[in-house]
C-alpha cells in the first residue's frame, strides 16, 4: 500500500469516524449535564428563543463594527470562504462523491475556487495575526488557540500546494494533516463549529423565556 | 479540612448546568467581548475582557467536569487546579468590573451570556467567603432591616406621611385585598421619596388601589447581588409571605434593575413554587394603564431630555419599547443618546458595583463612557433614569464629572405629565 | 517539521504524472497537413522569419513578423544571469549584516529602559503590518522555490523533490499572489501618514542614520524607514502588475510583455527580501526595544526619545533631551 492509499484509506478512515464519534460524545456530555428546570412563569418561548438566538448571532451587529473590523472581516472571510472551499472545491466534491456520499454536485471554476482560497486564507491569516498583537488576544488566548490555527492553516497551505494534482506525493501530505485536523477537532476548541448552536440556542432560549427580543 | 478553594470549585461545578458548560465549551477566545465591555473600553486594560473574569470557574469545569476531563487529566493535559490565591486575585474582575450588564453578549458570535455566568461564579465566591466586604455589609444590614441600607418602617412612614401631605392623598400600608402591592428600592423610600407620592397619584387617576407592605416594602435582592441563593430565598420569601397574606393580584417591582429578575424569574425557582400573584414592572404596569385609557397625558415637560437604558431592565429586562412611549408623551423634545436602547451602556453601578466600595474608583472611571454619551445630545437638560440604583450612580458621576444635569426618575415624569382631571385627553 | 517528515515519508512511493489540467498534445495530430515544411529550405526563410538583431535584447518586432526570437534572449537573461547571480544578492546581505553584528554588536537603549512606555503603532496597524509580513514570508519561500529550486535544490536534493517542491511552490505562489495584492493596499492605507520625506532626513542620511554612531533626529518615521517604507508600496506595485500579467496571460497580446515581467517580478522580489532581512534585523537583535513597538504597539519613552525624539516631544509634549522631570511640574 502506498503511503497516499494509507492516508486516503485506512488513516483517513481511522480519523474520521474518531471524528464523528468523539465530537458527538462531546456534545452529548454538554447535553447530558443538564439544566434545571425553570419554574418562573415564562414570558416568552425558550423554543423561539434557541432558535432567534442562533441566527441573531449570525449577524453581526452595527454599531461593534467599527471596533471589531478586523474580526468582522477576518472571521466572515475565513469561515465563509473555507465553508465554501471543503464543499465547492472540485476535488474535495469528487473525494466525497468516490469515497463517502457516492453523488456529487455542481463544483466552483477554477477562477473562484483561487479567489476564493484568497479570501479563506486572508481572514485565517489576519485572525491569527490579531491573536498576536492585540493585547486582550495575548492574555486570553492558550496553547489550543494557537495550535487550532495553524494545524488549519496548515491543511489548507498544503491542499493548496497539492492543487496541481501531479504529485501523489502534495496530496499524500495533504491528506495526512487533514487526518490529523479531524482527529484533533473533537478535542480542541476547533469544536466550537459544533458547539456554537449549543450556547447561542441556550443564551437564546433564556432570554426568549424571559420574552426579550435579541 | 476543606480550603476555600475547594468549596468555590464545588459550587462552581455544582453551578454549570449545560447551559454554562456550552458557554465553556464555545468561548473561541476571540476577544471581541472586550471591545463591548465598558470596564474595558474606559481603562483599556486587557485584564477587563469579560470572557477572561470567567477563567477560573471555566477553569474549574474543564478540569473536573468537561467530557474527556478525566482522559485528559491522565495524560496530564487537563488545566491546572484552581487556587484560593487566583480566586483571591480574581475577585476584582468578578465582583468590581462585571455590572452583568449582558452588553457582551450582544456582541459574542457564540452569543455567550457572561452577565448570567458571573452570577453563578459569584455563587462560589460567596460559599468560600471570598465575596468583597462592602456587600458583605449589605448583607448584614439586610439581615436586621430588610434593607441594604438599613430603612427602618419608621423612616418608610415618616416618607409616606410626607408625600401625603404633598400630594393630599392617602397612602395605605397594608391593605388587604389591594391590587397592587408596591415594593421599592432602599435608595428610593431615602433619596427620591417623591416616587411615593407619584405612585399616589398615578394609581389614584387610574382607580385602581393599592399598598405597601410594613413588612416586605424592599424590593431589591442583596442575595441575588453577591450570590447567596439561600439570602435569596429569605428575601423573595418575605415578598411572597406578605403579598399572600394581603390578597393583593400583583406585586409591583419599581425602577430598580436586578430587583425585577430577581422576584420574577429567580424567585419561584428559589422557593420551588409559583407564586399566587402576578409579578409585573412599574414600568410595564404604567404603560399599560395608559394605553387603557385611564392615565391621560396632559402637557408635556419641553426640556431636552434623553434615557437612560437600565441594563437589567431592557437589554436583559425586555422593557425596550415601554419607556420611550411613555416619554414621547410626557416629553415634547425627547433626543436618544448614542447607543441608545438595547446596546446602551450600563451607569457602571449595576451587579452590585455601587454597593461595593473597592470599586469605587473603577465605577467613576466606567461613568466617563456615560459622561461622553449625555455629552454626545446637544443642549441635553435632563436625563430620565428608571432605575432607582442607576439614578444614585448617575448623582455621584455627575457630581464627579462636575456636570449639571437634572436626574428624573420615570413614574415621577409621568406623573407630572398627567392631563388635569377636567382636562380632555390630547 | 511536520511538513518535512510528510514531504520524506511519501517520496519512495512517488509517482509523477502530467497536471491535472494538461492537455495532451499527441491528440488529433496524426493527421495532420501534409507537406507541412513545404518545399523549399533555406536560410532565407529563417532570416526573414527573425527581421531584426538577435543581439538586441526586446527588439521591437515588425507588423506581420511571423515569430520573434525574444525567447531565446530571455532564456540567456534568466539562465545565465539572474539564475546564476541573483541570489546570491539575499546571502550577502545576511553576510554584512552578521558582520556588522559582530562588529558592532546590538544598538541598546541609551541609558537602559526607561519602564515607561508611549503608544507608537496601533492595532490595526499592527495587524496589517504582520498581514504583509506573513503574505511576504510565503510568497518569498515560494518564490525563491520556483526561481532558484532547479540550481539550488535540485542538485542537492534531486530533480524529483525538486519537482515536487516546484509544483507546491507554484500553487502556492499564484494562490497567494493576488493576497499580496490586498496586503499591500492596507499596508499603505495604514502606513502612508508620516512616510513623506521630509528636511529632517537629509541629516539622517548625512550622520548614516547613526549606525554608526552619533545621534540622529527623526520625526514618527526616520529616513530608513520612510524609504523602505515607499521601496515597498513601488517595488510591491511592480511585483504586483507583473505577477498579475503572468497569472492572466491574455491581459497583454505580447510574449514579451510576459518575458519582461518574468525578469522584473525577479529583480523586484529579490530585491525586497534582500531589504527586507535588513528591515528585519533592525527590527529585531539589531536594535533593543524596536520589535516591542509591533509585538506591543507601545515602545519605551527612552527607545522612543533616542530614536524618534522629535516624534517623542509631538506625542508626549515633553522635551527629549532635558532631564526627566517630577510628575506635577506645570
Amino acid at each position: 500500500m502506498s503511503f497516499l492509499n494509507f492516508v486516503e484509506g485506512p488513516l483517513f478512515t481511522f480519523a474520521a469516524a474518531v471524528f464523528v464519534l468523539a465530537a458527538l460524545w462531546r456534545l452529548i456530555g454538554i447535553i447530558r449535564i443538564g439544566r434545571t428546570k425553570d419554574i418562573s412563569p415564562p414570558k416568552g418561548s425558550a423554543a423561539v428563543g434557541f432558535i432567534k438566538g442562533n441566527l441573531r448571532h449570525f449577524i453581526p451587529r452595527g454599531i461593534f463594527a467599527k471596533r471589531t473590523m478586523v474580526h468582522l472581516v477576518g472571521g466572515y472571510g475565513f469561515h465563509l470562504g473555507l465553508f465554501v472551499l471543503v464543499f465547492f472545491g472540485v476535488y474535495h466534491i469528487d473525494f466525497l462523491n468516490e469515497r463517502i456520499l457516492g453523488f456529487s454536485w455542481p463544483a466552483l471554476p477554477r477562477w473562484a475556487f483561487l479567489l476564493t482560497s484568497a479570501i479563506a486564507f486572508s481572514g485565517l491569516i489576519m485572525l491569527w495575526v490579531r491573536r498576536i498583537s492585540d493585547p486582550v488576544m495575548r492574555l486570553i488566548s492558550d496553547k489550543d488557540d494557537h495550535i487550532g490555527s495553524w494545524l488549519t492553516f496548515l491543511v489548507m497551505l498544503s491542499g493548496c500546494f497539492a492543487l496541481e494534482q501531479a504529485h501523489d506525493s502534495l496530496r499524500a501530505t495533504h491528506m495526512l494533516l487533514v487526518d490529523i485536523w479531524l482527529i484533533y477537532f473533537p478535542f480542541s476548541r476547533l469544536m466550537h463549529g459544533f458547539t456554537f448552536f449549543l450556547s447561542r440556542g441556550q443564551s437564546g432560549a433564556t432570554y426568549g423565556r424571559k420574552g426579550i427580543d435579541l | 479540612m476543606t480550603s476555600k478553594a475547594e468549596i468555590a470549585v464545588e459550587k462552581f461545578l455544582e453551578k454549570t448546568d449545560s447551559e454554562a458548560a456550552s458557554f465553556f465549551e464555545a468561548c473561541v477566545h476571540c476577544g471581541i467581548c472586550a471591545e463591548a465591555c465598558q470596564f474595558h473600553l474606559a481603562t483599556g486594560d486587557p485584564k477587563y475582557t469579560p470572557t477572561y473574569k470567567l477563567r477560573p470557574m471555566e477553569r474549574a469545569y474543564k478540569r473536573e467536569k468537561a467530557p474527556f476531563s478525566s482522559l485528559k487529566k491522565m495524560l496530564g493535559l487537563a488545566p491546572k487546579p484552581v487556587t484560593e490565591e487566583e480566586l483571591i486575585e480574581w475577585g476584582p474582575l468578578v465582583y468590581d468590573s462585571c455590572n452583568m450588564c449582558a452588553r457582551c453578549t450582544l456582541v459574542c458570535p457564540m452569543g455567550i451570556d457572561i452577565a448570567g455566568t458571573i452570577s453563578k461564579m459569584r455563587a462560589g465566591y460567596e460559599a468560600a467567603g471570598l465575596a468583597p466586604e462592602g456587600l458583605e455589609r449589605s448583607v448584614e444590614f439586610v439581615k436586621k432591616t430588610t434593607s441594604p441600607m438599613g430603612v427602618t418602617i419608621k423612616a418608610l412612614s415618616a416618607q409616606i406621611k410626607h408625600q401625603e401631605k404633598a400630594t393630599g392623598l392617602k397612602i395605605e400600608v397594608d391593605k388587604q385585598g389591594a391590587d397592587y402591592m408596591c415594593t421599592f428600592s432602599s435608595s428610593e423610600i431615602m433619596g427620591y421619596p417623591e416616587v411615593l407620592g407619584a405612585y399616589a397619584k398615578l394609581f389614584d387617576r387610574a382607580g385602581v388601589s393599592w399598598t405597601i407592605s410594613s413588612v416586605a416594602y424592599e424590593a431589591t435582592n442583596v442575595g441575588v447581588q453577591i450570590g447567596s441563593a439561600s439570602l435569596a430565598k429569605e428575601i423573595v420569601t418575605r415578598v411572597v409571605e406578605s403579598a399572600e397574606a394581603l390578597g393583593v393580584k400583583a406585586v409591583i417591582s419599581p425602577e430598580c434593575g436586578h430587583a425585577y429578575g430577581a422576584i420574577r424569574f429567580a424567585g419561584p425557582n428559589l422557593m420551588g413554587r409559583q407564586y399566587k400573584f402576578e409579578v409585573v414592572h412599574i414600568i410595564e404596569v404604567i404603560d399599560q394603564l395608559r394605553r387603557e385609557g385611564k392615565l391621560p397625558a396632559g402637557k408635556k415637560d419641553a426640556r431636552k431630555m434623553t434615557l437612560h437604558d437600565p441594563c437589567q431592565i431592557v437589554r436583559r429586562g425586555g422593557l425596550l419599547k415601554e419607556p420611550r412611549r411613555l416619554l414621547d408623551d410626557s416629553c415634547s423634545n425627547f433626543t436618544e443618546m448614542k447607543y441608545a436602547g438595547k446596546a446602551n451602556f450600563c451607569c457602571g453601578g449595576g451587579g452590585g458595583v455601587s454597593a461595593n466600595e473597592r470599586a469605587e474608583e473603577l465605577r467613576t472611571e466606567a461613568f466617563s463612557l456615560k459622561v461622553d454619551q449625555l455629552n454626545g445630545v446637544d443642549g441635553l437638560e435632563a436625563v430620565v433614569v428608571p432605575c432607582a440604583n442607576c439614578r444614585s450612580v448617575f448623582e455621584d458621576g455627575l457630581d464627579a464629572y462636575e456636570m449639571d444635569l437634572e436626574v428624573l426618575g420615570l413614574a415621577e415624569l409621568v406623573a407630572e405629565t398627567l392631563a388635569e382631571p377636567d382636562e380632555k385627553q390630547g | 517539521m511536520l511538513m518535512l517528515a510528510a514531504f520524506a515519508a511519501p517520496i519512495a512511493a512517488q509517482s509523477v504524472r502530467p497536471p491535472g489540467n494538461a492537455v495532451n498534445l499527441d491528440d488529433g495530430i496524426e493527421d495532420g497537413p501534409s507537406n507541412a515544411l513545404g518545399d523549399i529550405s533555406d536560410t532565407e526563410i529563417w532570416d526573414n522569419f527573425r527581421g531584426g538583431n538577435p543581439r538586441e535584447l526586446f527588439a521591437a518586432a515588425p507588423e506581420g513578423q511571423v515569430m520573434t526570437t525574444t525567447g531565446q534572449q530571455w532564456r540567456v537573461v534568466r539562465e545565465k544571469l539572474i539564475r546564476k547571480y541573483l541570489g546570491w544578492l539575499p546571502v550577502i546581505v545576511i553576510g554584512l549584516l552578521a558582520v556588522f553584528y559582530l562588529i558592532r554588536g546590538p544598538m541598546k537603549i541609551t541609558g537602559g529602559r526607561s519602564g515607561k512606555t508611549i503608544p507608537r503603532f496601533t492595532l490595526s496597524a499592527r495587524v496589517a503590518h504582520w498581514f504583509m509580513a506573513g503574505v511576504f514570508i510565503i510568497l518569498g519561500l515560494t518564490g525563491l522555490i520556483i526561481l532558484l529550486g532547479r540550481v539550488v535544490i535540485a542538485p542537492y536534493l534531486g530533480l524529483e523533490f525538486n519537482s515536487v517542491l516546484a509544483s507546491a511552490a507554484m500553487q502556492g505562489h499564484n494562490l497567494f499572489g493576488p493576497v499580496f495584492v490586498f496586503a499591500l493596499i492596507w499596508l499603505f492605507i495604514k502606513f502612508v501618514r508620516g512616510n513623506f520625506f521630509q528636511w529632517v532626513d537629509l541629516k539622517w542620511i548625512f550622520k548614516l542614520g547613526g549606525f554608526f554612531g552619533g545621534h540622529v533626529s527623526s520625526r514618527q518615521f526616520n529616513f530608513g524607514e520612510k524609504s523602505w517604507f515607499w521601496m515597498v508600496i513601488l517595488g510591491g506595485i511592480l511585483i504586483s502588475v507583473t505577477g498579475i500579467i503572468m497569472l492572466f496571460p491574455t491581459l497583454v497580446d505580447d510574449v514579451r510583455w510576459l518575458q519582461l515581467s518574468t525578469i522584473l517580478h525577479a529583480l523586484g522580489a529579490v530585491g525586497l527580501i534582500a531589504v527586507a532581512i535588513g528591515h528585519i534585523y533592525v527590527g529585531t537583535i539589531g536594535m533593543e526595544g524596536s520589535i516591542d513597538s509591533m509585538l506591543k504597539g507601545e515602545v519605551d519613552e527612552n527607545w522612543a526619545k533616542e530614536h524618534h525624539d522629535l516624534w517623542y516631544e509631538e506625542v508626549t509634549g515633553k522635551s527629549a533631551t532635558a532631564p526627566e522631570t517630577t510628575e506635577d511640574a506645570p
